[in-house]
């Protein structure tokens, strides 16, 4: 097990994350507690929400706003950089040129066979 | 007033939280009928105030400790994507971890999602989610699940071409007709006296 390796894009398994063994300090323990503090905070804050009585309407979650909001404006935070032209060209503008290129050349190559009878009509349904 | 801060330590204040409190107050004490309540400023205490939104990359500390506490998270914790005008603005760059690894046995505010409210949300969640990409540890290392796929895919195509090139079937031949090939049936005169026909080899 000592050379194993995870797949790329996948995480290891808990038992063989070294953090597991090694994150014993002081400063991570009161990191950890931290964040503790933070989701408890949070978690109170929406039971108190969910067991009011007098609440007829849904619990609005500012996460979930700021997130949509972020995911649709991206708008003002864009820079034209040349990683950013070259995707946006990519996607945009090539399929655009290649695409009509290779339908027409295939489209006419087939014209011409069929002008010169050469074509030949097969049955089966995939050409 | 009550407030949300009432612990010994320092702690974020939810802007939404003191927010919606300060709205549902000015509501039921609000002059007027409900309609004209809403319609009237205290709309500015919900979360669609400048503040609570994320807005564009943070470049002092002070402007990374409030994104993080808008967010939040720790300070430490928070890491921005990097500013390569890509759109993201301040937006906290989570681990790319998908929600299948999440801890089952956890009470989640949301249990489907796996989340609690009010956790920052990765960038790439609806990808993320327990009916998409999974990202959990794999049962077996890469170059095995390599080998395993790309062996059986080349094996199948090897015996398929070896198939190809030495057919194997029963054999065949053109149908043989009794009486003479049919010599009557295909309009022969029947006074004529028909070559015979040997269909067979001895």
């Amino acid at each position: 097990m000592a050379d194993y390796r995870e797949a790329p894009l996948a995480t290891r398994p808990k038992t063989l994350d070294p953090n597991e063994y090694f994150n014993l300090s002081p400063e991570q323990r009161r990191a950890e507690e931290a964040r503790g503090a933070i989701r408890a905070n949070l978690k109170r804050q929406y039971q108190t929400q969910l067991n009011n009585p007098h609440r007829q309407e849904l619990i609005e979650d500012p996460a979930l706003t700021r997130w949509v909001y972020a995911r649709t404006n991206p708008y003002p935070h864009f820079k034209p950089t040349f990683k950013t032209s070259l995707l946006g060209a990519m996607f945009g503008v090539v399929p655009l040129f290649a695409l009509y290129y290779i339908f027409k050349t295939d489209r006419d190559r087939k014209e011409e066979q069929i002008k010169a009878g050469t074509l030949e009509r097969k049955f089966s349904l995939s050409s | 007033m009550r407030n949300t801060t009432s612990v010994r330590q320092q702690q974020p204040v939810n802007m939404a939280g003191v927010g919606f409190r300060r709205w549902a107050q000015a509501l039921s004490k609000g002059k007027g009928s409900g309609i004209s309540a809403l319609l009237s400023g205290s709309r500015a205490a919900s979360s669609a105030s400048k503040d609570s939104l994320p807005g564009p990359y943070p470049k002092t500390p002070e402007e990374r400790a409030a994104a993080a506490k808008k967010y939040n998270m720790r300070v430490e914790d928070y890491e921005p994507h990097p500013d390569n005008g890509e759109g993201y603005g301040d937006y906290p760059k989570l681990p790319d971890r998908s929600q299948h690894e999440r801890d089952p046995w956890y009470q989640w505010d949301h249990p489907d999602l796996r989340r609690n409210w009010g956790e920052p949300i990765h960038w790439h969640f609806d990808m993320y989610i327990r009916n998409r990409v999974d990202t959990s540890p794999s049962p077996v290392s890469w170059s095995t699940m390599c080998k395993q796929l790309f062996g059986f895919i080349g094996f199948m195509l090897f015996m398929f071409y070896v198939g190809e090139k030495c057919p194997s079937y029963q054999p065949v031949a053109p149908k043989q007709y009794p009486f003479n090939n049919l010599y009557l049936e295909r309009g022969g005169d029947p006074e004529k006296e028909p070559e015979d026909v040997k269909n067979y080899e001895i």
